[in-house]
């Protein structure tokens, strides 16, 4: 079994260059960078949005996530300058069980995947035109409606330009504005310099995959084209270097198999779910490749997958032979401790 | 004397006479011209204070005053930077004329010649390298220790490290570490001396992993006396347990006689707090994260021996488990207060078999139900005078001010506002880092 991973491995490797810029149909302004991705934002055609919220979806997608509690309750840094003493408790045997079913529930609150949506169309709506009121002053006025309750995408935001029009405010002055007025903890009113090329690419290097999309969260709207943009490349760093590993039971898995999915490049994902003998979450990420295209397999999914789809053929069938192999020696051994203890 | 050697020159110079070699006799003349008299008329002495005593002793003499002539007030002007040792230095047979004596300071024999007495150049750093070497005598200073090497106070030995205790046969003490923790003069009245002097070290050794022994020596000499201490301080180690490798098990009370000592456990990061003794044992044994609070006596033997009572009579969390039999439960705030059990006990309680007033604060159970007095923290006189209530006022504009430049710098690379576009001129004064003044120069 070695040796098939050995190859599959080596032919992963022989196909891996062949992959890296995946056929995307990119028809948006495109962005000259740095990094040796091209950032894939989604277009809205067709409009993810409705096909991640559902709940088959949403199934899948927490399936691959794959909950691990020590991870999910890794130690993080909080930022302050000394951490805090512990608190120790006398518990019973039900305490600590109510302490621990407590803890689980709030699993999933901490593990909600960001949202999958198509990137905001720019607003360019015009109120008015009063070109009497052209050369009044030399800079723009900005008007905001800072009434409470009323959700941040949806606040009037307009600004009177110098040239008299008065319309409604682009999406980075609205971003501004809102942070101003409604601030969101820990955001900065402008963007930090950690999400331009030179240092995302240091980030990426360095594998700080989690920094960058918490982050990432942190500032923008998931509607945000530099947001999606930011996160895409981030995807395909991960996807390009295995290191599922790295986000695996934080909140960032789901889009992240979304969006490689979405892409239709989930080989290297699926070799590794294979190797590592994870064979449900292989199968839930062929049907949700499945559920993302309109495609429908019968039979076994992951051969069907592979001898349709895959761009690695070689190196997955391989990987799904020994992982076959592996498992058929499993149950042969299984089944001779039963005979030699009387069962059966 | 005098007038023997007259007397032998006259007959040696009649024998001259009796050759018939007529010599103009010059010292027969002036025994005429000479009165009759002898040169000295009293006893001669050949044996004075300065041929009586050995040179050490006169050495001694000048250069110190005894204790009871200093009581006197003699030798105030006695210093150690006067006295200069002449003879450092100076070898016999080379001096200024730098002459080359065979056996003296050159062989006899150099291959298969005979080596010449012979004047060699002079040497002119002779003696510059004589003054240099005088100039230094007198002038001694102690090697200046490192912040780290350094004790508690001064060139004073308490809190300095003194090494690893000596190897006892094959046994070596790798890693481990001795420190000083009292350094002290005593007296012991003897039957035949009287007042007799000593010098008491207590030390504390031990590897920075939990094992530590501490001990008394007395010496003549302080090294010695230490010497002793750090090897009696190896036979006599204890084991003491530290929790995650930093800090200790949980919050205690320890006292012995009149000192009192709490204990608190203390997170990663914070460091020692605590009495300098309490903190030169912890770096002993490996406590890195720790709060102390000594009341009453702070003598530093009680101090040392409270504390180590205290450490050794710790209990793990498995034993306040087991002895409590309820689970031992961690919430820390970086897991998200995610309940971590620290210990399990074999066989745990049910609610209803929990004591009506038992102790279930993990902390009061830490001090057995002990509560310390915390005093209130009264606000500063000066938070009264209407001068403060002005400096609050004047600082307001101000609070967020060291952040804003933070923020400016970070986004423009310098402090700017909104007139900098209209005003590139004014900008705020900025010293020039040393590189670029050097670049400016060249």
């Amino acid at each position: 079994m070695a040796a098939f991973r050995y190859f599959s491995k080596k032919l992963l490797s022989s196909t891996l260059k062949t992959d890296i810029r995946a056929p995307v149909s990119n028809n948006y302004v495109v962005c000259v960078r740095l990094l040796s991705y091209t950032p894939m934002p989604y277009d809205g055609n067709p409009d993810p949005g409705p096909i991640f919220i559902k709940k088959e979806v949403q199934t899948l997608l927490t399936t691959l996530t794959r909950v691990d509690l020590a991870k999910v309750y890794r130690k993080r840094k909080l930022g302050g300058r000394q951490l805090e003493q512990p608190v120790y408790k006398f518990m019973t045997d039900e305490q600590l069980q109510e302490a621990l079913d407590e803890a689980k529930r709030k699993v999933d609150e901490i593990l909600q995947i960001p949202p999958v949506v198509a990137v905001r169309k720019p607003r360019d709506k015009v109120v008015s035109r009063d070109p009497a009121l052209q050369g009044l002053d030399s800079s723009n006025y900005i008007f905001t409606d800072i009434s409470y309750g009323v959700p941040d995408s949806e606040r009037i935001i307009l600004v009177r330009d110098t040239e008299g029009t008065l319309r409604d405010a682009d999406w980075a002055t609205r971003d501004r504005i809102n942070q101003m007025y409604f601030p969101v903890a820990r955001r900065q009113v402008t963007p930090p310099k950690m999400f331009e090329d030179d240092k995302l690419d240091d980030l990426l290097k360095r594998g700080e995959y989690n920094f960058i999309l918490d982050r990432a969260c942190l500032q923008f709207e998931p509607n945000d084209e530099f947001y999606q943009k930011v996160c895409s490349v981030t995807y395909q760093h991960i996807n390009e270097n295995n290191k599922f590993e790295d986000i695996r039971s934080t909140r960032h898995f789901g889009s992240f198999a979304f969006f490689i999915a979405w892409h239709k490049m989930i080989d290297n994902l699926l070799l590794d779910l294979i190797e590592s003998e994870h064979i449900d979450e292989a199968n839930a990420l062929v049907e949700l490749y499945a559920q993302l295209h309109g495609e429908k397999f019968r039979g076994n999914s992951i051969e069907e997958y592979i001898g349709k789809f895959s761009t690695k053929k070689a190196a997955l069938e391989l990987a799904l032979q020994a992982y076959k192999n592996a498992a058929k020696q499993k149950h042969a051994l299984e089944e001779g401790i039963k005979r030699a203890h009387g069962l059966n | 004397m005098a007038s023997q050697l007259l007397h032998v020159t006259r007959t040696l110079s009649k024998l001259t006479l009796n050759t018939k070699c007529r010599v103009t006799n010059t010292l027969i003349k002036l025994e005429r011209e000479l009165p009759k008299q002898p040169l000295f008329n009293h006893a001669s002495r050949n044996t004075n204070f300065f041929n009586k005593m050995p040179a050490e002793d006169l050495w001694k003499g000048i250069t110190t005053v005894s204790n009871a002539g200093k009581k006197r007030g003699r030798g105030k002007t006695v210093s150690k930077k006067n006295i200069k040792d002449l003879n450092r230095g100076q070898i016999i047979g080379v001096g200024k004329a730098n002459m080359l004596w065979p056996g003296l300071t050159a062989p006899v024999i150099r291959g298969k010649e005979i080596v010449e007495q012979q004047q060699l150049p002079e040497d002119p750093e002779r003696q510059a390298r004589l003054n240099q070497l005088r100039d230094q005598m007198g002038t001694h200073r102690h090697a200046k220790l490192s912040p780290i090497e350094r004790g508690w106070s001064g060139a004073k030995m308490p809190g300095r490290s003194i090494g690893p205790p000596d190897p006892v046969g094959e046994d070596h003490f790798d890693g481990f570490d001795t420190k000083v923790l009292e350094l002290k003069t005593v007296f012991n009245m003897k039957g035949n001396f009287g007042r007799k002097r000593r010098v008491s070290a207590t030390v504390i050794t031990g590897n920075k992993n939990g094992l530590v022994g501490f001990a008394n020596g007395k010496g003549v000499e302080p090294r010695t006396a230490m010497r002793k201490a750090k090897n009696r301080s190896a036979q006599k180690l204890m084991h003491i347990k530290i929790f995650r490798n930093h800090t200790v098990y949980h919050d205690f009370f320890t006292q012995f006689a009149a000192t009192k000592i709490y204990v608190w456990q203390k997170p990663e990061g914070y460091g020692l707090e605590c009495h300098r003794a309490i903190k030169t044992i912890c770096e002993v044994v490996g406590i890195k994260d720790l709060h102390a609070k000594v009341e009453g006596s702070t003598n530093v033997t009680y101090v040392m021996k409270a504390f180590l009572l205290g450490l050794v009579r710790q209990k793990t969390h498995q034993e306040i488990a087991e002895e409590k039999k309820l689970h031992l439960v961690e919430f820390t705030k970086e897991t998200g207060c995610f309940p971590t059990v620290l210990a399990s006990p074999a066989q745990c309680r049910k609610e209803d078999q929990l004591g009506k007033d038992e102790i279930l604060d993990f902390t009061q159970y830490c001090f057995d139900g002990k509560v310390i007095l915390k005093k209130k923290k009264y606000p500063p006189f000066y938070t009264k005078l209407k001068s403060y209530e002005t400096y609050l006022k004047k600082q307001e504009k101000l609070r967020n001010k060291d952040k804003v430049k933070l923020d400016l710098i970070a986004q423009y690379g310098e402090i700017r506002s909104f007139l900098t576009e209209k005003y590139p001129e004014c900008r705020p004064f900025r010293r020039a880092k040393k590189e670029e003044e050097q670049e400016a120069e060249a």
